[in-house]
């Protein structure tokens, strides 16, 4: 059952502030994702996306600002806490566990939040079986049966036992894809997804995405590849050396001259 | 006041040394990125080495100096970046492993060399017993020798690292290494550099602290002292030399200062809790120094050298497997002689042993030098509990060891990698120093030499014979293996591995790092105590030299061999620490610490590389029958490959 898009504030950043030493990462930046939509974040190398993922998933702590998902407070919470709450990441550098095969990468994550108590394991249990769809908001994947139909979705059919040690980086970066929407995750955090992913993955992607947000997810996209995020996004945010420039639809971005200065700037 | 001032000449002079030696470490760690635990080892040759030639040999003193530390040190310095070269991007537990192993060999060596503990005169750096007065403060030159030869070095290292283009590329490295690559400077000669150094410092510090120890040399002072040197580049976060220079100032003084105090004013405090204090305030130097370092962030690590981890043996293969341990067992209660018989009953407890560090080393990635301390802790509830001999006992064992495990595990959560190992280190000694000997009324370990304990007995089956006995630790080791597995197969071994991989990633799917990580070492830990509980049904008893660190030592390397990912690894790792332990003698060590640099880049092991390339070539011969894709890469099929 699709669920209608909802258009709340599913993840807030308030003047959130990161230096190392004397490099100012993030600066004083604040914006928000709306639930059931795909927001592009993006900037020059070095902007200071990577370090906002680690300040919103909590590998960062921020100097000072507060992080909001759902309206509820998380700036002091644990990563895995913020896990639990319903927000999932990739991450540029492949994190992957890189000794076991791209189905038990996937099964790690589902099983840190399916516990016998969870909602969809009863379900499973009572016989009403796995969510046709698991991956979206609020539906982690469950058992082998879960973690075959996520693995599908993403574009891995049949790939479960296969060491992810020797997939090529695309697939790999997509396997952690399926890790983070295991948890059947509100908000997700997606730090250059495109990279490494050849035409026809990159479409798939692009549809996920836009499916993922049609549940009702809010998905912050960080990515370089310009067609892909005026494909799926609906507001796009510009960083550059830690402050947020400006924020709009693709088309205003398109358009806007600080935001061709930034890259023009850095690029060449 | 007078007395103070005293102490404090005294102290001075001994944290001198250790800065000394605590430099060297320092500057071989900033260098290579390796934490060389052969530090206090090559300290011990060079002093033992600079005694042989000037005491034995009559060789001047100079001469003597000219060749241990001009000529050994260097050229062992470099052996030492040879051997590491091959492990250049290695992981963290790799390096460590194979430091490990040097340390072992050096220890054989020189036991080979002067024999066993005996303690020797160190040479005479200098003639005659002169001593200077300043202000009513004796200060001999043995002292005051060291003072300048320490702040010679300090002198040394601030010139050379920061005037020489060698020296400032050395610091570079620390800070980035492509910088380095781009100022054309070659990574293998800094770092052979940083070795020579490290090594030529820690020989310095093996001469200069002989005198101080009142005139004789043993291998265990010597080893001990640098776990001082330790806690000083600790408090230095290993990479800061200043830092790391007071701090071993201020661990030279507190050690004199507290050990003299609690001599002369507690002399029962001293008497009861501290049987040595010398050997004892080191290491708990060491263990603040480990618990005030700040936490370790979460981080992503991106992809470390990593290995595919066999795929596990099913239910039924362990099944199979374990019945085929106990059969084998039987066999060996027939086929061979008591003698044998003896170590191969050892061998299987620590094969327990080993199957506790399959599942925290092995699988989750936890490096502990502490498993065996966990198995005196076993034996100590076994021997205790209702007259020593119950399965009450046996429980309690297993219970009281997991609950140590998760106290040492409790501030080592924040840790990782080579802090972790040191933290686990210093467990151990402090265990060895105080528990073990402890003669308090207390934690009294063994009322006078041993805690007695009996052999069990079940259903009216008293396993009082040999070969009962046997049967019994073989059905043990089986249950256990098949539990390992278990446990690899679910959730929980998943989580481990997980963690062993990518801890951040781990955490950002929701997992409790730290719980998991107290989970794993107390149910590791438990396993270690049943194995000490049993340890003490098949002597009799046990006693203080049982459970030192030094076994934990060879078990753990020995499972590294042989595939620390592997049960079938277990059980061959703890049959060949038992038969080096009893039938090794010297040579153990240097067998031992042979076999780890020899194997050490395999990370699977004899085992883990072995089968599934036999399983290659049998395919290969065979190319008709493909196997089944659940066959492939079975490790751990039988206990007896
Ligand atoms: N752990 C760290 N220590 C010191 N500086 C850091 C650290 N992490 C990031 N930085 C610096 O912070 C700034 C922002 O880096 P960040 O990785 O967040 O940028 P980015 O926008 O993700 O860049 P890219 O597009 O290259 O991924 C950079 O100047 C970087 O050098
Ligand atoms: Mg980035």
């Amino acid at each position: 059952m699709p669920l209608d898009p909802i258009t709340h504030m599913a993840l807030e950043v308030r003047e959130v502030s990161v230096h190392f030493g004397g490099v100012r990462a993030l600066d004083s930046v604040t914006f928000g994702v709306m639930g059931g939509t795909v927001t592009g974040l993006i900037g020059p190398n070095g902007a200071g996306k990577t370090t906002l993922f680690n300040v919103l998933s909590g590998l960062q702590t921020p100097d000072q600002g507060r992080v909001l998902l759902a309206g509820r407070e998380i700036t002091r919470k644990k990563p895995h806490q913020r896990a639990q709450l319903g927000l999932a990441r990739t991450f540029q550098r492949l994190e992957l566990f890189w000794s076991l095969s791209a189905g038990e990468n996937v099964r790690v994550g589902a099983e840190a939040v399916v516990q016998w108590w969870h909602p969809s394991h009863i379900r499973q249990t009572l016989g009403r079986g796995t969510p046709v769809r698991p991956g979206g908001p609020g539906t982690p994947a469950h058992g082998s049966a879960g973690v075959a139909a996520l693995l599908e979705r993403v574009g891995l059919g049949g790939l479960d036992w296969e060491p992810v040690d020797g997939l090529p980086t695309g697939q790999a970066r997509l396997v952690e894809l399926a890790r983070a929407l295991a948890i059947g995750p509100q908000v997700l955090l997606l730090d250059e997804p495109g990279s490494g992913l050849d035409d026809s993955e990159s479409a798939v992607l692009g549809d996920l995405l836009v499916e993922l947000a049609g549940e009702g997810m809010a998905v912050l996209l960080v990515e370089h590849d310009m067609d892909l995020l005026m494909r799926v996004c609906s507001q796009i945010f510009v960083l550059d050396y830690g402050q947020l420039i400006a924020g709009g639809t693709p088309e205003e971005i398109r358009a806007n001259p600080a935001v061709q200065a930034a890259y023009l700037g850095s690029a060449q | 006041m007078h007395e103070f001032l005293q102490f404090t000449v005294i102290g001075i002079a001994i944290g001198a040394v250790y800065a000394v030696a605590a430099s060297g470490l320092v500057v071989t760690y900033s260098t290579t990125g390796v934490f060389n635990f052969a530090h206090g080892a090559v300290a011990m040759v060079s002093a033992f080495s600079f005694s042989e030639m000037t005491v034995t040999h009559g060789l001047p003193v100079w001469l003597a100096l000219v060749v241990v530390i001009g000529v050994e040190a260097p050229i062992l310095g470099v052996l030492v970046q040879l051997l590491m070269r091959r492990l250049f991007g290695a992981s963290v537990e790799r390096s460590l492993m194979v430091t490990l192993g040097l340390l072992l060999i050096l220890l054989g060596a020189a036991d080979e060399i002067w024999g066993g503990q005996s303690s020797r005169q160190p040479g005479q750096l200098y003639s005659g017993a002169t001593s200077y007065s300043v202000l009513g403060v004796h200060l001999t030159v043995a002292n005051l020798l060291v003072m300048i030869v320490a702040a010679g070095v300090a002198i040394f290292l601030g010139f050379f690292l920061k005037r020489t283009r060698t020296g400032v590329a050395m610091r570079a490295v620390v800070d980035d290494p492509d910088l380095l690559a781009m100022a054309g400077a070659s990574p293998a000669r800094i770092a052979t550099m940083g070795w020579i150094i490290g090594v030529v410092l820690a020989a310095v510090a093996g001469i200069l602290i002989a005198p101080l120890q009142g005139g004789n040399l043993s291998q265990t002072t010597l080893t001990l002292f640098v776990v001082n040197a330790y806690a000083a580049a600790v408090f230095g976060r290993l990479r800061n030399l200043p830092v790391t220079f007071v701090a071993a100032l201020g661990v030279g003084l507190g050690e004199t200062y507290i050990g003299n105090y609690l001599q002369q004013y507690e002399p029962g405090f001293t008497q009861n809790w501290l049987s040595v204090p010398s050997q004892t305030l080191p290491i708990v130097f060491l263990l603040i120094a480990l618990l005030i370092l700040p936490q370790d962030r979460l981080r992503a690590v991106g992809r470390a050298v990593t290995t595919r981890i066999p795929k596990v043996a099913s239910l039924g293969q362990s099944l199979v497997g374990g019945a085929a341990v106990v059969a084998l067992a039987l066999l060996a209660s027939v086929a061979l002689g008591t003698d044998w018989q003896g170590i191969v009953r050892q061998g299987l407890i620590f094969g327990i042993v080993a199957l506790s560090l399959v599942l925290l080393t092995g699988y989750a990635g936890q490096v502990s030098l502490c498993q065996v301390t966990f198995a005196g802790v076993g034996a100590f509830a076994m021997g205790k509990v209702t007259g020593g001999g119950s399965w009450l006992g046996v429980l309690a064992a297993v219970g009281l060891s997991a609950g140590v495990g998760m106290l040492v595990a409790w501030p080592t959560t924040r840790l990782r990698g080579l802090y972790l190992a040191l933290f686990t280190l210093a467990v151990a000694a402090f265990a060895d120093a105080w528990f073990f000997t402890n003669t308090n009324y207390l934690f009294d370990y063994n009322h006078s030499s041993s805690l007695l304990i009996k052999r069990l007995g079940l259903f009216g089956i008293s396993f009082e014979g040999n070969r009962a006995e046997m049967i019994l630790l073989a059905v043990a080791f089986a249950l256990a293996s098949i539990l390992v597995l278990a446990l690899r197969r679910g959730v929980f071994g998943r989580r481990l591995v997980g963690l062993s991989d990518s801890p951040a990633a781990c955490a950002t799917v929701g997992l409790n790092v730290k719980a998991t990580k107290l989970a794993v070492f107390g149910i590791s830990a438990g396993l270690a105590g049943l194995a000490g509980a049993l340890y003490g049904t098949n002597q009799g008893f046990v006693g203080a030299l049982d459970f030192q660190f030094l076994i934990s030592l060879n078990v753990l390397l020995m499972l590294v061999i042989w595939g620390a990912r592997s049960t079938s690894g277990a059980l061959v790792a703890g049959l060949c620490s038992a038969v080096l332990l009893q039938k090794g003698g010297n040579l153990s060590g240097i067998i031992l610490g042979v076999g780890v640099l020899v194997i050490g880049w395999l990370p699977n092991g004899i085992i883990g590389t072995g089968w599934p390339m036999l399983r290659e070539l049998v395919r290969d011969r065979s190319p008709g029958e493909a196997p089944a894709p659940e066959a492939e890469l079975v490790e751990d099929a039988g206990h007896a490959a």
